[in-house]
């Protein structure tokens, strides 16, 4: 970086000072032609030549100056050298202006160079900055990197404890594992015990079957043997009831036997009552006669018998005709002499009501009958007809009443309108005085502010400020005195308007509110009256019912009545019954135990080992408890044992594990190096112990070795193992 | 002859008092074997006003009606009674399911007598029995709109008088009751000229 701006500066300098340099420098006409030439390469040949010439010129101007050459010539040649003295101002004229067009083009350039100086710069200095920024993420994620490195190194490290605490874990587990396994075992063990318990007691059950089979054979050979005895028995019976029979048939016999010797006997009675009989049939003969004859006679006398009552019979009923005919007879006469009474009248009646001189004769008075009807007819027709023309007036009047009425009406309205009318003039002339005077009154208003405004207008030149100002309070105090009286007048005028209005008739409007008052009212009257008639019918039916007489008085019974009597005995009823019930279930419970019971013996017996589904059930139940109360005990058992070891484990540091069928056992010791240092020890069948050899016995000392074998007692030989390993143990550690 | 007359138709109070007891009797008898509270072949026909009234055999009712009923009489006697309630209610639920109400009033009777005991009443006895028997014929014919009361029914007698009457022996004081929703007919009532005695039924209506 340095470097390069270092470069830069020196570029920068360099041109600066080709630029500088050249300015002060002489121009040599040798480099003026190359720019020239190079610059404007268009140039007019003219000026080239032009260029050319003074270049010669110039030169050779210098040296004839140089030369100092005073010749005749030599004011040709100064008029020479002044045309070309003045050819080369004209030059160096323009090459002064093609120098600044130089200058000014390096200016450029050097403006544009600065202007890419600075631009690199920028771009150097954002470069740096970039370079920082860099470098700074560099430190930072170097930081970083390393943060990161560490906690890497820490997780590692943590990693490593949990990898060996896992690996701990995993052994403690995989000794419990060895542990379960074994206790499995023993449990196992167990159960097959259990099941040759049960082997056993299925044996003897097939046992006892067996027995009771033979038992069944035994007993079936006998009930063959009673078959036979049965047949003896029954062919003995069948003889016995054959001759039974015989016994029964030689009795029939002999009663038949009997019965006829006994008819024999009637038989010999009878044909000697017969015989007697012949003898006495004259006699007989003689008295059936005389019967036959007294018969006819009875016959003869029955016949006149009821001849005789049919006569009376007769002469009854003809009496009782008789006696009807008399009575009817009577009636008859009676109601002749009636009747004759009646036609006397009747003659007297036409006689009466006849015309005087004529014959009393029926037609006569049919014909004054028919007279008079018709005159009554006629009397009649007349009635109806004054009637109706009655009717007919007073339909009229009836009419014209309520013409009447609706005129009356009419005019009524009429002059209810006109006097609402008066009223509404009256009230449209107060109206209009009060706009009257309104509009005077703001016709006064407008005067007086007219007056302000003249008055400001034109006294502003003669009166002075307070002048106006008091002129102005005073034509203000009146205008207000005004508006007071106005206000007072109106309310005056509202007020004998609202009074007017209320002492008016009152309007349309207010008549109609009215007349809805009043029929909302009677209908309410209505409805009240009703709910009365109606709360007066529900107070005598409430009394009907229940005498809603004075609270004080007191209802009293004979306590022992029949309806406490009957309560109490319809629950000592349902106690009963319910007891009964209870009673019932039990018993039929019983009898359904009783009926099992029985069914299980029957089964029992006949042989087979079906087992009933409530004993199955049963032993089902006492299967599972027994399985529960095994678990339970065993895992009391396996916690005690667990305990037990452990304890014996720390106290004395050995622990004793049991390997295998044959009672032996490995003896490890709490400070073993290994866990494959151990002792196999077995117990043999006269409870003597033996050390057997392991790969860890054969490591011992041969001190201990010599102990055990000196005093021939484990106890001491596990001391002094338990002693030297504890010491290499601590020695170890420290 | 018109004094045996005037002394043969004089009622006393207590003569009233029996007259109004004997009806009741008959009365709550025949509700008793129309309503079919006790099974009909434990009455037995009896002739009473002109009628066949059936009074129940069983000695039990009519032990306790002869308690009740003379103790009433004794009450009615004094003008100590306001009414007597016969009431049915069903055996098991003790629900009250009629109530046959005899209400009583005390009449002046023909002489203006200050002291009440000394009352008397000149009413025909006929006339009395008469209008007896129109009501036991109505309580007869209550049968075409009184419910069947379908379950086992037993009755009570309760008797409202005013609240300081003393209660005898082996009587109890027993709540009011009542029939909710109850209708109620009123029949006709009689007068001995010194009580009226007015029967209404309170019956419960089954929806």
């Amino acid at each position: 970086m340095d470097d390069i701006r270092s470069s830069l500066d020196n570029m920068v300098d360099h041109f600066n000072d080709s630029i500088t340099h050249s300015a002060p420098k002489k121009l040599l006409f040798n480099r003026l032609s190359i720019s020239l030439s190079d610059d404007s390469a268009s140039l007019p040949k003219k000026r080239r030549v032009e260029q050319e010439s003074p270049n010669c010129s110039l030169n050779s101007t210098t040296d004839s100056t140089n030369n100092s050459a005073s010749d005749s010539n030599g004011t040709w040649k100064m008029n020479k050298l002044r045309a070309e003295l003045i050819e080369t101002k004209a030059r160096l004229s323009q090459v002064q202006d093609q120098l600044k067009q130089n200058e000014t083009k390096r200016r450029m350039e050097l403006s544009l160079a600065e202007s890419k100086v600075s631009a690199l710069k920028s771009q150097c200095d954002f470069t740096s900055q970039k370079l920082l920024d860099l470098t700074k993420d560099i430190e930072n994620k170097r930081g970083l990197e390393n943060s990161y490195k560490e906690e890497a190194r820490r997780a590692k490290a943590e990693l490593a404890g949990l990898k060996l605490k896992y690996d701990e874990t995993v052994n403690k587990l995989k000794n419990e594992k060895s542990q379960q396994e074994q206790d499995a075992r023993d449990v196992q063990l167990c159960i097959n015990n259990e099941l040759g318990d049960y082997r056993r007691q299925a044996q003897r059950a097939e046992l006892e079957l067996q027995s009771t089979l033979k038992e069944l054979e035994c007993i079936r050979q006998r009930h063959d043997e009673y078959k036979a005895r049965m047949s003896g028995y029954e062919e003995l019976r069948a003889n016995f009831e054959k001759q039974q029979q015989s016994l029964k048939v030689a009795d029939e016999r002999i009663k038949e036997l009997e019965f006829e010797i006994q008819s024999y006997t009637d038989w010999k009675q009878v044909t000697k009552v017969s015989q007697e009989r012949l003898a006495s049939i004259p006699e007989m003969d003689s008295e059936l006669q005389r019967l036959r004859v007294h018969n006819k006679q009875l016959n003869k006398i029955i016949g006149d018998k009821l001849l005789l009552e049919e006569q009376v019979h007769e002469y009854k009923a003809r009496l009782d005709k008789e006696e009807g005919s008399r009575a009817e007879a009577a009636a008859l006469q009676v109601k002749l002499s009636h009747t004759e009474r009646e036609l006397k009248e009747w003659v007297k009646v036409a006689q009466d009501h006849c015309l005087a001189n004529t014959l009393v004769s029926p037609v006569t008075l049919r014909s004054r009958i028919e007279q008079l009807l018709q005159g009554d007819i006629v009397h009649v027709s007349e009635k109806y007809a004054s009637e109706s023309e009655s009717k007919q007036m007073r339909n009229l009047v009836r009419d014209l009443e309520q013409k009447i009425r609706v005129y009356l009406k009419n005019i009524e309205d009429l002059n209810m309108s006109l006097k609402r009318h008066k009223n509404f003039k009256d009230r449209l002339q107060r109206k209009l005085r009060t706009v009257s005077r309104e509009r005077d009154f703001y016709k006064q208003m407008v005067d007086n502010f007219d007056k302000d405004l003249t008055m400001s207008n034109a006294s502003v030149a003669e009166m002075t400020q307070d002048m106006q100002v008091r002129y102005r309070v005073d034509v203000l105090e009146r205008t207000l005195t005004g508006y007071k009286d106005l206000c007072t007048t109106l309310d005056r005028e509202i007020q004998a308007m609202r009074e007017q209005e209320q002492l008016s008739d009152p309007s349309s409007e207010d008549y109609e509110n009215v007349k809805k008052e009043l029929d909302t009212l009677r209908l309410e009257n209505d409805r009240l009256r009703r709910r009365k008639e109606e709360q007066e019918l529900e107070i005598m039916q409430r009394c009907l019912r229940q005498d809603i007489g004075p609270p004080i008085s007191k209802v009293v019974h004979l306590v022992d009545n029949p309806a406490a009597e009957a309560y109490e005995s319809s629950k000592n009823m349902l106690e009963k019954l319910q007891a009964e019930i209870e009673r019932l279930k039990r018993h039929n419970k019983k009898l359904e135990d009783a009926n099992e019971q029985h069914l299980n013996e029957t089964t029992t017996s006949t042989g087979g080992m079906t087992m009933n589904f409530k004993e199955l059930n049963k032993l089902r139940a006492e299967l599972e408890s027994a399985n529960a109360k095994l678990g339970k005990t065993k895992e009391h058992f396996m916690a005690a044992r667990k305990e037990f070891r452990d304890v014996v484990y720390m106290l004395l540091g050995y622990r004793i594990d049991r390997v295998g069928y044959k009672s032996n056992y490995r003896v490890t010791s709490m400070y073993a190096e290994s866990p494959d240092d151990y002792f196999s020890i077995a117990l043999s069948e006269s409870n003597d112990l033996a050390l057997l050899e392991t790969p860890y016995s054969e490591t011992l000392q041969p001190a201990l070795d010599q102990q055990l074998a000196a005093n021939n007692s484990f106890p001491p030989f596990f001391s002094s193992l338990t002693l030297d390993l504890f010491q290499r143990a601590t020695v170890t550690m420290t | 002859m018109s004094s045996a007359q005037a002394t043969k138709n004089c009622i006393t109070l207590k003569g009233s008092a029996q007259i109004i007891v004997d009806y009741l009797k008959y009365g709550i008898h025949s509700i008793l074997f129309q309503r079919g509270v006790y099974p009909s072949d434990k009455f037995e026909a009896t002739q009473q006003y002109g009628l066949t009234i059936l009074m129940s055999k069983d000695p039990r009712i009519t032990t306790f009606l002869q308690n009740v009923l003379s103790q009433t009489e004794e009450w009615l006697s004094k003008n100590m009674i306001r009414k007597v309630s016969m009431v049915i209610t069903n055996a098991h639920s003790k629900e009250v399911l009629e109530c046959w109400e005899f209400k009583m009033e005390a009449e002046k009777g023909d002489n203006q007598v200050a002291d009440p005991s000394q009352r008397t009443s000149s009413k025909d006895l006929t006339r009395i029995q008469n209008e007896i028997r129109e009501v036991m014929r109505q309580i007869s014919a209550s049968v075409s709109y009184l419910p069947l009361l379908d379950c086992i029914c037993a009755f009570d007698l309760k008797i409202h008088t005013p609240g300081n009457t003393e209660i005898p022996a082996k009587w109890g004081e027993s709540e009011a009751f009542v029939i909710p929703n109850a209708q109620s007919v009123q029949l006709r009532s009689f007068s001995t000229g010194l009580h009226k005695v007015e029967t209404v039924v309170n019956y419960k209506l089954n929806n």
